[in-house]
């Protein structure tokens, strides 16, 4: 056989070869130290932030502003959790924006009209979270609907459940100021990012660490071949939708914590970034999958994009939803080309 | 390059006798394919012939997939590949090229819409047949789809949904779906291992229709796992063995052996038994099950004992261990593991109770196709590393590297997805997974499909060890010879119970077979197949056997 040997002895990339093909693997060596596969949105945030600051230093680039970007960015963080531990088992949930909106009400209402404990009510909102996600789990694993026209259909329900709990008004007045205060900077951030900071420990410890998480990723991927493997998925499916609805309801409770009021139906606009920030994070830190991490750092680089543009053009109310559409279209649109990519070079 | 009559591979081209068959219509010339560390395909070259069937073989891993994959254009060649159909350049990597130039693929999956009527399907991909305003011309349509049909196969049902045709009939669409604008510019026909999910008494069939369609003068390029197909229709064959071709052959100048020993480089594995069945134990026991074929079937399994399961497509083989695993329902019957009840529909229950199955379908059952390796090995048996509640992920990787050094599992790393992983590997995967359990019981369904004869070899020989070590095994299988080889004792399953069983004297393939049809084996009933397969060296025991040419070498033993 006339083998070029060559071709696979560099391509295993041991040792420091000659000539052009050292160059090309001191230079591939470099991008791989970078993952720039992998870290990408990493980078992206680094460039847009160091953008802004230039272009617009006077009003990005201030203590105000980080604050303003890491507060919003706590509820779209939680809630994107939600949407990510959903996806991961194979499940669309779109009532978490819903859900949210019913907790805000609860949280709101409880304490201003019922002079419930603040620490009742939220734990109240928590487990009318978890309930929502019960009744979301039966319709999906017991009467076979499809989930993304029962959580839909879930979704329409709890906007007027909402709107009835709070007879249609924001609850302006009469939040518990020991509750407004967990809304405060801590620690010279803003509480909730903290609270996110938790979460998402716990939440990328449970789906990386754990047989559950395991378990979750399996069922997602293959239902079939992973209830053949022992795993109970019905089980699964239960426990993603109830942890996103609870997620959901804390996105609510947080937010409802930093306004100091409760408006009732303040929830619906969390879900589009929610689900941006899931799929944009499938491409991202463990390409090809859905995890806490890329969702993390995805959010972030679409709160940045939109926060520098709204800056720089404050006549642009519509900027924000331009901008999170986009990305979700070029964030699809990208994992497919790089699964596809990753196929055509094996 | 296009002299009439000069087609061997470039190698053989001086040792070779011209080959009468007919001009070249699609050569390739010096094909590479390098993966990320893998050399897939190396400096390969292959031409194939008008008017001819051209097999391509060779064992899992051989580079075959890679081959007909860059043709197709999902992958790219390395640079200085060449290819051209009927003298004119193709462009390799490009799949509409490809088409351009009258190349068609039938793909192993077959992509057909199981709801969707033969008519629907063969409009699929090529436009219905539309009037003014988009209306479709149904009565134009059917006419299209029976005429397309019509020159693969006769009296095809044109209004069944595809999802309730026989294996056979689903490939015939499939053929005639991809042949239908074809017409005069039509070049070659590609087909992906078409006979590794299909029965053996509809095989036949379909090398009718291949035979068919080189009368037509089109010539087919069929890859495959089965020797006897090779000689049963092909005119040729090309040999592929760790992505270099090795040889190009004649197939009237080949025998089985020799085609075996071109395809593995002449190392055969033998297998070992080891410890036999310890009969005073029952381990697994079914009295009466009942699903949707199955009527009432009964059977015991001992420790350590490999049971084979035979019958034709319907017969309820192929419900079995779905049945007895409690991955579908049973609407009747009592099933014992080691003498305890074991509850239906609760595969979590009977994995607990150690029972394992290796379900038919490894890419939608057996596997997580986007998972890794490490990851599908330990899916069954996770708990085994889980540490106040956290997966040990070290301990979990030092297990799997050595199930990877033990079981033979060619893979780049455990954590690659298992997908990447050729098929024979993949079920070692899937074997891997049970195997770790230490099951009492074994369920394998099909455990050797779209499985070259190493990789069976090797897979023949971990079931083997299985059995030493005390579990029981029941196969399931349409492959008689598999049955033949590896089982202590054949049940042999006809409407839905068992019929007849054949102890290891006398359970030779073409018994097997015959017990199949419900006949007693003779000429007529036992078939083609058996003649071309080369049997056992069992069949000597079997009395009725006398009027039956057999050859007595074994394909994978070797002697």
């Amino acid at each position: 056989m006339t083998a070029p040997a060559t071709t696979a002895a560099r391509s295993k990339g041991s040792g420091p070869a000659s000539g052009v093909a050292g160059k090309a693997s001191a230079g591939s060596r470099i991008l791989q130290k970078l993952a720039i596969d992998r870290f990408s949105g990493v980078y992206i945030i680094v460039v847009l932030v160091v953008t802004f600051c230039l272009w617009i230093p006077q009003t990005f680039a201030t203590q105000a502003n980080l604050r303003v970007l890491l507060a919003s960015q706590a509820i779209t963080g939680i809630i994107a959790l939600a949407a990510t531990v959903c996806l991961i088992s194979g499940v669309f949930d779109l009532s978490i924006g819903a859900t949210m909106s019913l907790s805000i009400s609860m949280v709101g209402v409880l304490q201003a009209t019922g002079g419930v404990n603040p620490i009742v009510a939220v734990l109240i909102s928590l487990a009318a979270g978890a309930a929502v996600g019960c009744i979301n789990a039966l319709v999906v694993t017991r009467f076979n609907i499809d989930p993304v026209i029962g959580t839909l259909a879930m979704s329409a329900v709890l906007a007027a459940v909402s709107w009835w709990v709070a007879n249609g008004e924001t609850v302006l007045y009469g939040l518990s100021p020991t509750f407004v205060s967990f809304g405060d900077i801590v620690l010279g951030v803003p509480a909730p990012i903290i609270y996110l900071a938790v979460i998402a420990v716990i939440a990328w410890y449970v789906l990386e660490h754990t047989p559950a998480g395991r378990y979750l990723y399996a069922a997602g991927a293959n239902p079939v071949a992973a209830r053949l493997s022992g795993v109970n998925v019905t089980k699964l499916t239960w426990g993603a939708l109830i942890s996103s609805g609870v997620l959901a309801s804390a996105a609510g409770v947080a937010l409802t914590l930093q306004l100091g009021t409760a408006p009732f139906a303040g929830g619906v606009s969390y879900l589009l970034p929610a689900y941006a920030a899931a799929f944009l994070g499938s491409t991202q830190i463990e390409p090809g999958r859905f995890n806490v991490a890329g969702t993390v750092v995805s959010m972030f680089i679409v709160a940045v994009a939109v926060r520098g543009l709204q800056l720089r053009l404050p006549d642009a109310p519509w900027i924000a939803d331009l901008v999170q559409g986009v990305i979700l279209l070029l964030a699809v649109g990208f994992a497919v080309w790089a699964r596809r990519r990753r196929i055509a070079r094996g | 390059m296009l002299t009439e009559g000069v087609l061997a591979g470039p190698r053989h081209a001086a040792d070779e006798p011209a080959v009468p068959a007919g001009a070249p219509v699609l050569e390739i010339r010096n094909l590479s394919k390098t993966f990320p560390g893998v050399r897939a395909l190396l400096d390969a070259s292959v031409t194939i012939a008008a008017g001819e069937i051209h097999s391509l073989v060779g064992q899992n891993g051989s580079g075959k997939s890679t081959l007909i994959k860059v043709l197709a254009g999902v992958y790219e060649p390395d640079a200085g590949a060449t290819a051209s159909v009927r003298g004119e350049a193709l462009a390799l990597g490009d799949g509409k090229a490809a088409h351009d130039l009258g190349i068609r693929f039938v793909h192993q999956d077959l992509g057909l819409i199981d709801n969707l009527t033969a008519v629907d399907n063969i409009a699929l991909g090529f436009g219905y047949d539309t009037a003014a305003g988009g209306r479709i011309r149904w009565r134009a349509q059917r006419e299209r789809a029976a005429l397309a049909l019509s020159l693969v196969v006769d009296d095809f049902p044109l209004d069944r949904p595809a999802g309730t045709l026989t294996v056979f009939q689903r490939t015939a669409l499939a053929i005639a779906r991809a042949l239908q604008d074809f017409g005069e510019n039509g070049s070659l026909l590609v087909l992906d291992e078409p006979t590794a999910t299909m029965p053996r008494d509809q095989v036949e069939h379909l090398f009718t229709l291949l035979r068919r369609i080189r009368e037509r003068g089109t010539p087919v390029l069929l890859v495959t796992h089965h020797m006897e197909e090779v000689f049963a229709v092909s005119d040729r064959v090309t040999v592929l063995r760790d992505g270099s071709i090795v040889s190009v052959e004649q197939t009237a100048d080949l025998d089985t052996p020799r085609l075996v020993s071109l395809m593995t480089g002449g190392v055969h594995r033998k297998l070992e038994r080891g410890a036999g069945p310890d009969l005073e134990q029952v381990a697994l026991s079914v009295r009466g099950l009942t699903g949707d074929t199955l009527k009432g079937l009964d059977l015991d399994v001992h420790r350590g004992e490999i049971v084979g399961v035979a019958g034709l497509g319907g017969s309820g083989r192929e419900e079995i261990c779905a049945l007895l695993f409690g991955a579908e329902k049973r609407t009747g019957g009592e099933i014992a593991v080691d003498g305890k009840t074991l509850p239906p529909n609760d595969p979590g229950e009977a994995v607990t109770r150690r029972i394992g199955m290796v379900p038919a379908h490894r890419h939608t059952q057996g596997l997580i196709l986007s998972e890794s390796v490490r990851r599908n090995m330990t899916l069954a048996t996770l708990t085994d590393f889980v540490k106040g509640g956290r997966v040990q992920r070290k301990r979990e990787a030092a297990a799997v590297a050595e199930h990877i050094t033990a079981f033979g599992v060619k893979t780049a790393s455990a954590e690659v997805p298992v997908n990447t992983l050729s098929g024979g590997n993949q079920q070692k995967v899937v074997l891997a997974k049970w195997l770790r359990l230490k099951p009492t019981v074994l369920l394998l369904d099909e455990p050797t499909q779209g499985v070259d004869i190493a990789a069976q070899a090797d897979l023949h020989q971990l079931i083997f060890e299985a059995a030493a070590a005390g579990t029981a095994v029941l196969v399931c299988s349409s492959d008689e010879m598999e049955l033949a080889r590896i089982s202590d004792r054949v049940l042999v399953v006809r409407d839905g119970t068992v019929h007849a069983e054949l102890d290891s004297g006398r359970a030779t393939p073409h018994n097997i077979f015959a017990a199949t049809l419900g006949t007693a084996p003779d000429d007529g009933a036992a078939g083609h197949l058996d003649e071309d397969l080369g049997s056992d060296d069992r069949t000597a025991a079997s009395p009725t056997l006398s009027s039956s040419p057999v050859s007595s070498s074994d394909p994978v033993d070797g002697e």
